[in-house]
């Protein structure tokens, strides 16, 4: 066996060993081919065309497969996007109510009177933030669900611990 | 999904239709038709996908390889025929390039 023939045998071989399992079939009948071929020059240019031919069809297969894992990762991309939106809609509410406690320890500095107010202070704390959480929710919800959904969930949390404040101190 | 006739399409089709009952091989095919593996190879893969050719092992002699075999299935057989002799009755340029149907059927 010459040169090239051998050249020929190791690159299909090699085809054969690398091909996916849809194109294994192929590169072997392109091996297996290579027995009836007179001449090694002529086997080494079946197996370059052959092994071209393989590695084309193994790419398609290879594109095909990416193409699927894309749309996986876009599914999984919008799952991430619709947590994002929602961690940030809870995180908005958060630095409102934040803002809201910040606001009510000011108005006790520059008005000593209303620090022992009750109404000052579930007025700033709960009904304010509360009513902006809704406003929030009803004009986000269509065009930003998931963000309204954060906002919604954290008006809850804050409306139950509030409801716990009061059932333990009331 | 729809085949490309290209010429060298043609050409093996024409080359299947000669005994178009019998198993052929590859580097036969290759030899009748005077395409390179590059070219023969994508044409009867394309082919087998879509179930025009079908595709076989040889059952060989003890300690021989098996070789991989090629015959027209009844669909493919139809198909052959008829772009063949669209091709035949002069469109052969516009069957190559797509621009008449050999075939109502799409295969």
């Amino acid at each position: 066996m010459g040169t090239p023939r051998n050249l020929a045998a190791r690159l299909l071989r090699a085809v054969l060993r690398l091909a996916p399992e849809e194109s294994r079939d192929w590169a072997l009948a392109t091996l297996r081919e290579l027995d009836f071929i007179e001449g090694d020059w002529a086997a080494l240019f079946w197996a370059l065309g052959s092994a071209a031919a393989i590695l084309r069809h193994a790419a398609s297969g290879w594109r095909a497969l990416l193409n699927r894992k894309s749309n996986k990762e876009a599914g999984m991309n919008n799952t991430g996007k619709k947590a994002l939106g929602v961690g940030l809609g809870m995180l908005s509410a958060l630095s409102l109510v934040g803002c809201a406690l910040a606001g009510l320890r000011i108005i006790s500095i520059l008005f000593p009177g209303l620090e022992h107010s009750p109404w000052a202070y579930w007025l700033a704390v709960l009904a304010i933030p509360e009513a902006i959480f809704v406003a929030a929710t009803v004009m986000l919800w269509r065009k930003r669900g998931p963000m309204a959904a954060g906002i919604l969930a954290m008006a809850l949390v804050v409306a139950m611990h509030v409801a716990v404040h009061l059932t333990l101190h009331w | 999904m729809k085949l490309r006739l290209s010429p060298q399409t043609l050409l093996v089709l024409d080359a299947f239709l000669v005994q178009a009952e019998a198993w052929k091989y590859g580097y036969d095919l290759s030899r009748a038709t005077g395409l390179k593996s590059g070219t023969l190879y994508p044409i009867l893969m394309r082919l087998a996908e879509r179930e025009l050719l079908e595709t076989q092992w040889e059952a060989g002699e003890p300690g021989k390889p098996p070789r991989h075999m090629y015959r027209f299935t009844p669909d493919g057989l139809r198909f052959a025929r008829s772009s063949v002799s669209a091709a035949a009755s002069g469109g052969l340029g516009q069957v190559a390039l797509g621009l008449i149907s050999p075939d109502p059927v799409e295969f």
